[in-house]
């Protein structure tokens, strides 16, 4: 499962810290203990060598000093074997009043001669330090410790990264809003952070790529267009001469008909191609208000006739006007290509509704048909079931018109037996 | 009728030539720019056929400097670009119509008649065939004077085969005419034959001198 780039690296870095502040307590530990014990022994050498001057000074003190008293120290006779001058520490258990249990003591044992020439013993102690608690104290403070850099680490790494993962997120939100086809649909996030920054170019960088390789495609089907354009005319042209020839035979005409047909088909489609090239490259750039109401008469008023021969019923309710800001004549094809279509996938006496509110125009009418796939309606080429004539472009030239203008949206939906397509201005 | 043709595809223009002197028109024509510059500038002609682009030059800048000079004669352009900004900048210099590549020759056929028409004296306006004349101002048919009503489509065929009198028109071009695209659907082949039986059944019962002629399967002549 993913998880957010804060928790992943808080997730290392609890292990991390955990790991190098054991380590660290290890050597802490053995630093300061022989420390410690680096002190208590130097003191001890230092007590020796004062009680020795004073043993030379007053030798006394050799006697009165057999047992351990106030100054923490004896002085016993060595034995021959035993006796060395050399420093020898320990360390010992030894009962404490204070505490009323054995404490650890630091133990100098070492030898020397009484003025008198006679080998002593010297053994001096010294309270140290109580290493287990010591350890516990270290192991306690230490765990505090951790937890308190794991947890301002968290708090701060929730706040840095939050604010420096900012542009990141917005990139991301830019990256949503990018409309293919449309450069400027993708907004560069400034940012400070270097790798951000890289990003955003790289991103700028594959959208212009993108963009290039589209624009061409683009423009390799408009130029072909435009190029077949020039045949087409000199064929359909040499066709129209020919089919004035009084002595061609029946037959002949037929077939030169014929031919002529497919041609006209041809360049039908070229045209359908050739605008939607223009409509995609934003070559109907004049803009007025436009009343919708108008147009739809307009074209109610051209097609009456052939609404007539098809004995279709005709029901027109106008609720408002629907004005919109945009180019005349893509309005005009917008419309003329739903209400031809209304009329084309007609049945014989069937109904066309046209419902105009000011912010709706809802355009219904029967079909021999069941619904029809919204995903698919809209596609290029794609062609309903009794379908041979068409080229399939008709309404992917309302999609591309729609494109460019956001504002105004077309759904499709099979409600009662009626195919309904409602075209709704935001 | 005299008709300056401005194309620089030799097909086109050796095709275009052809028909139109069937036309009984007399053509000349113009291959460059600069050549059609010159005899725009210097000839009048009834109609000036225009291409756009020309070698050497924009035909749009032919009709700049024919408005430079105050140079008026009546231009239908030809355009295999089919780009609204050319019809409507076209339009706006001075340009009387515009027309598409590829086109039917009967319909260019038609738009000449129609701007030479329009630009000529008030009792040419009219097209009369027989008994029979159309006044495309009001889109009235009147036959030995006496008025017959046409519904809108009736008009727009009638107007077709007054252009054209005693020539084939086919189905799918007469569909076209009064149906805009997707020529041949079977459904607007059948419109285009009633409307023709309609038609045929006003003039016989205005007592026109005029009939519409079925040929073959391939379309109608008037005869």
């Amino acid at each position: 499962m993913a998880v957010s780039v804060k928790n992943y690296t808080n997730r290392f870095l609890v292990i991390a810290i955990l790991a190098i502040m054991a380590v660290w307590a290890l050597l802490f530990y053995a630093v300061i203990m022989d420390e410690v014990y680096d002190n208590i022994d130097d003191g001890l050498k230092n007590q020796k060598i004062l009680i020795l001057r004073e043993a030379y000074v007053n030798p006394d003190i050799i006697r009165n000093s057999t047992e351990f008293g106030i100054n923490q120290f004896r002085i016993l006779p060595a034995e021959g074997e035993e006796f060395t001058d050399e420093n020898h520490f320990s360390k010992e258990f030894i009962y404490m009043p204070y505490d009323e249990e054995d404490e650890p003591y630091r133990v100098l044992r070492t030898g020397f001669y009484g003025k008198d020439g006679e080998p002593y013993t010297l053994e001096i102690r010294t309270s140290t330090v109580e290493e287990d608690d010591f350890l516990i104290n270290l192991a306690i403070s230490l765990t505090v410790l951790y937890f308190v850099i794991v947890i301002s680490i968290m708090i701060i790494n929730h706040y840095v990264l939050k604010k420096a993962w900012k542009p990141f997120h917005q990139i991301l939100r830019n990256l949503g809003k990018y409309r293919f086809g449309d450069v400027r649909s993708f907004e560069v996030v400034p940012t400070q952070v270097k790798e951000f920054d890289e990003l955003n170019e790289r991103i700028r960088q594959m959208i212009h790529r993108n963009e290039e390789v589209f624009d061409s495609q683009k423009r390799f089907i408009e130029n072909a267009s435009h190029e077949l354009q020039t045949p087409l005319a000199i064929t359909t042209g040499k066709l129209d001469i020919l089919l004035e020839d009084e002595d061609l035979t029946e037959n002949q005409l037929i077939k030169l008909s014929e031919a002529k047909q497919s041609l006209l088909r041809m360049a039908n489609l070229n045209k359908s191609l050739l605008m939607l090239s223009r409509i995609e490259n934003h070559q109907y750039t004049d803009v007025h208000q436009v009343n919708f109401n108008a147009l739809l008469q307009e074209l109610m008023r051209d097609l009456e006739d052939i609404i007539e021969h098809r004995e279709i019923y005709l029901d027109y309710q106008e609720e408002g006007q629907f004005c919109f800001s945009c180019n005349r004549e893509l309005a005009f094809v917008l419309l003329s290509n739903l209400i031809r279509n209304a009329i084309k996938y007609n049945i014989k006496g069937g109904k066309i509704y046209i419902d105009v509110h000011p912010h709706t125009i809802k355009i219904s009418n029967t079909s021999a048909t069941d619904g029809l796939n919204p995903d698919h309606i809209f596609e290029r080429f794609h062609k309903g079931v009794q379908d041979s004539q068409s080229n399939g472009l008709g309404l992917s030239i309302v999609r591309s018109i729609l494109e460019n203008y956001p504002q105004l949206s077309l759904t499709y939906a099979f409600v009662d037996g009626l195919h309904e397509f409602r075209l709704v201005q935001k | 009728m005299k008709i300056l043709l401005i194309e620089d595809e030799v097909e086109i223009l050796r095709t275009v030539k052809e028909f139109l002197e069937g036309e009984s028109f007399l053509v000349e024509t113009a291959q460059t720019f600069d050549a059609a510059l010159e005899k725009t500038l210097t000839y009048r002609y009834d109609c000036i056929l225009l291409d756009i682009m020309l070698p050497g030059g924009n035909g749009l800048d032919i009709l700049t400097a024919m408005a430079e000079l105050s140079i008026r004669q009546p231009v239908l352009i030809l355009s295999a670009k089919d780009s609204v900004e050319d019809k409507v900048l076209g339009l706006e210099i001075g340009a009387d119509d515009y027309l598409a590549k590829p086109f039917h020759l009967s319909e260019l056929l038609a738009r000449i008649k129609s701007i030479i028409r329009r630009h000529a004296q008030q009792g040419d306006r009219y097209i009369y065939y027989k008994n029979a004349m159309l006044d495309p101002d009001s889109r009235e048919l009147s036959v030995s004077g006496t008025n017959v009503p046409l519904n809108r489509k009736e008009y727009d065929l009638l107007y077709y085969f007054m252009s054209r009198p005693n020539k084939l028109l086919e189905k799918t071009v007469l569909a076209e005419a009064v149906w805009g695209d997707h020529v041949d659907q079977a459904d607007n082949l059948d419109f285009i034959y009633s409307q023709i039986k309609n038609l045929r059944k006003k003039l016989k019962e205005a007592g026109a001198e005029m009939d519409l002629q079925a040929v073959y399967g391939v379309g109608y002549k008037l005869v």
